[in-house]
């Protein structure tokens, strides 16, 4: 409970600070919130059209493929929001500044994966979970499933943490293969739509391997009330021997850190 | 004067491939993009017979296929680089040297759109042997002609919007990514690089054609398949010239302003 409210009052530190750094420049802060919005906006009008000219998407109705898409955005926004830090952490790694927080007696996997929030993200998702609650509201779900929703939101979230400190990880051990975070953000975009609108091999790949409909697909059935108990479990599963393997190779790729132009 | 900008593709072509992984990983990331595309027509015409929004199995397919495409050889482009290049004092340098600035990026986009393109045709055929689409193919040739025009003009307004935001810094020197986004974010969407534009109801359409944004990527991809001929094309050709112009003047009189705001900062 004391290592909780210690690292609790770390994060609010760092956050502050980069709340500091991010509203510097309000245009820019506005812009980019913008640019967030807009994008948003366009997709979600894109679905309704589509889903209203076709009559469904891969079995989906509207309501169901943008609740998909919501919590997919879900997961994005809030792992972007929790995890910014590991954008800025090669620089960390390239310059030797890595060391300065390796003498700190905080834990440097959680300096480097949630180092600073990014605020940006907490004006969007208040709203984006205000949408949320109304568009799932319209399955009439029970509390079980409600609750399962949550529960399964946070396995997805534990997913995304364990891609990023897998990432971390690749800074260390490689120096480079910044661009591995790029391609997480390309393969997890493609959990915007149902994972039923996949062919074989890849829906499999999408399930079982890069676990983007573990993370999104799934806990949206859950809520409409189609998950089955062994989904639940496998799902789960997923989430802990993600997070263990990720901690597991973190530990690995510390070990060859060589300090590099410090 | 040829050789002087002839020069300045061939650099540019070394510097494109001297990071290769950067390159793959830039590629890799279009082909992913495109998944997501094909596989929610796929989905959406797995009836071979059915058609929505104006489209058959073969048009839709065609149409992701072609983004592919049309998108490296139009937004394969360095422009961007500009705000940074002004906000940092670096302008500096370029102003010293004896090539027309605005000229001199657009030589250098030569070849990275060159390459770009190439492999987008490799990463086309192979996607084509590994998914086998049923593929359009246009054989009028005024259609083909037209979209040739349109690709052309295309690439000069994608530049010239992309230029004229990136003059930005010249008033506001700490703004430079910011603006980029969200024209990057606002024409990915309105060029139709993300989904087709007649997915929109009629009126929306209707004011999305007088934006400059639909001539980029879907109207030439339209006029490829044959779906905008006749009146209709002349009148495409006419609005994307309109505004090729229109651009071009506008950045020429932004750039004369900006010179005159230019301090140097950074330097």
């Amino acid at each position: 409970m004391k290592t909780l409210k210690k690292y609790g009052k770390v994060w609010w530190i760092m956050s502050r600070n980069a709340l500091s750094g991010a509203i510097y420049s309000k245009l820019s802060f506005l812009i980019f919130l913008l640019g967030k919005v807009v994008r948003f906006n366009f997709f979600v009008l894109f679905l309704f059209y589509l889903v209203k000219g076709t009559g469904s998407l891969a079995g989906y109705d509207i309501n169901q493929t943008i609740f998909i898409f919501l919590t997919f955005n879900v997961i994005d926004i809030v792992g972007q929001f929790l995890f910014r830090e590991v954008y800025r952490f090669k620089p960390l790694i390239l310059g030797g500044d890595f060391d300065l927080i390796l003498v700190r007696p905080t834990s440097s996997l959680f300096r480097g994966l949630m180092g600073g929030a990014d605020f940006i993200d907490l004006f969007t998702i208040p709203i984006l979970f205000i949408v949320l609650y109304f568009v799932g509201m319209n399955f009439h779900p029970q509390i079980g499933d409600v609750m399962l929703y949550i529960l399964l939101l946070v396995n997805g979230l534990m997913i995304t943490a364990a891609f990023h400190i897998f990432i971390l990880g690749l800074y260390v051990r490689f120096l480079e293969l910044d661009y591995v975070l790029w391609l997480y953000r390309d393969l997890l975009n493609l959990g915007k739509l149902p994972v039923g609108v996949y062919k074989q091999p890849l829906r499999d790949i999408l399930v079982y391997l890069i676990p983007v409909a573990t993370m999104i697909t799934v806990p949206a059935r859950a809520m409409m009330g189609f998950v089955s108990f062994w989904g639940v479990i496998v799902s789960i599963l997923i989430g802990i021997v993600g997070i263990l393997v990720s901690m597991r190779f973190w530990k690995y790729s510390l070990k060859y850190y060589t300090s590099a132009s410090s | 004067m040829r050789n002087k900008y002839f020069s300045v593709c061939r650099i540019s072509f070394i510097q494109e491939l001297a990071y290769r992984s950067k390159f793959v990983v830039e590629r890799l990331q279009s082909v992913l993009q495109i998944f997501l595309i094909f596989f929610l027509w796929d989905s959406v015409f797995s009836d071979p017979s059915r058609e929505v929004f104006g489209y058959d199995r073969a048009k839709i397919l065609t149409y992701v296929f072609g983004l592919l495409i049309v998108k490296a050889i139009v937004a394969s482009t360095k422009a961007s680089d500009v705000s940074g290049i002004i906000s940092s004092g670096e302008l500096t340098n370029y102003l010293l040297k004896p090539v027309g600035f605005v000229k001199y990026w657009f030589f250098r986009d030569i070849s990275a759109r060159g390459i770009h393109t190439a492999f987008a045709m490799v990463e086309v055929v192979i996607l084509f042997v590994i998914l086998r689409p049923p593929f359009f193919l246009q054989t009028n040739l005024v259609s083909l002609a037209g979209f040739l025009v349109l690709i052309v003009m295309a690439v000069i307004i994608f530049f010239l919007m992309l230029t004229l935001v990136s003059f930005i810094p010249f008033w506001l020197v700490e703004q430079t990514w910011p603006p980029i986004f969200l024209f990057l974010s606002v024409s990915e969407v309105l060029s139709g690089a993300v989904f087709p534009l007649d997915v929109f109801p009629y009126a929306i359409q209707k004011v999305l054609y007088l934006l400059p944004f639909p001539y980029l990527i879907f109207m030439p991809i339209q006029v490829y398949l044959g779906k905008v001929v006749g009146m209709e094309l002349g009148r495409s050709l006419l609005t994307a010239g309109l505004w090729m112009v229109g651009l071009m003047i506008a950045v020429n009189w932004v750039w004369q302003r900006g010179l005159i705001h230019y301090r140097a900062e950074g330097r």
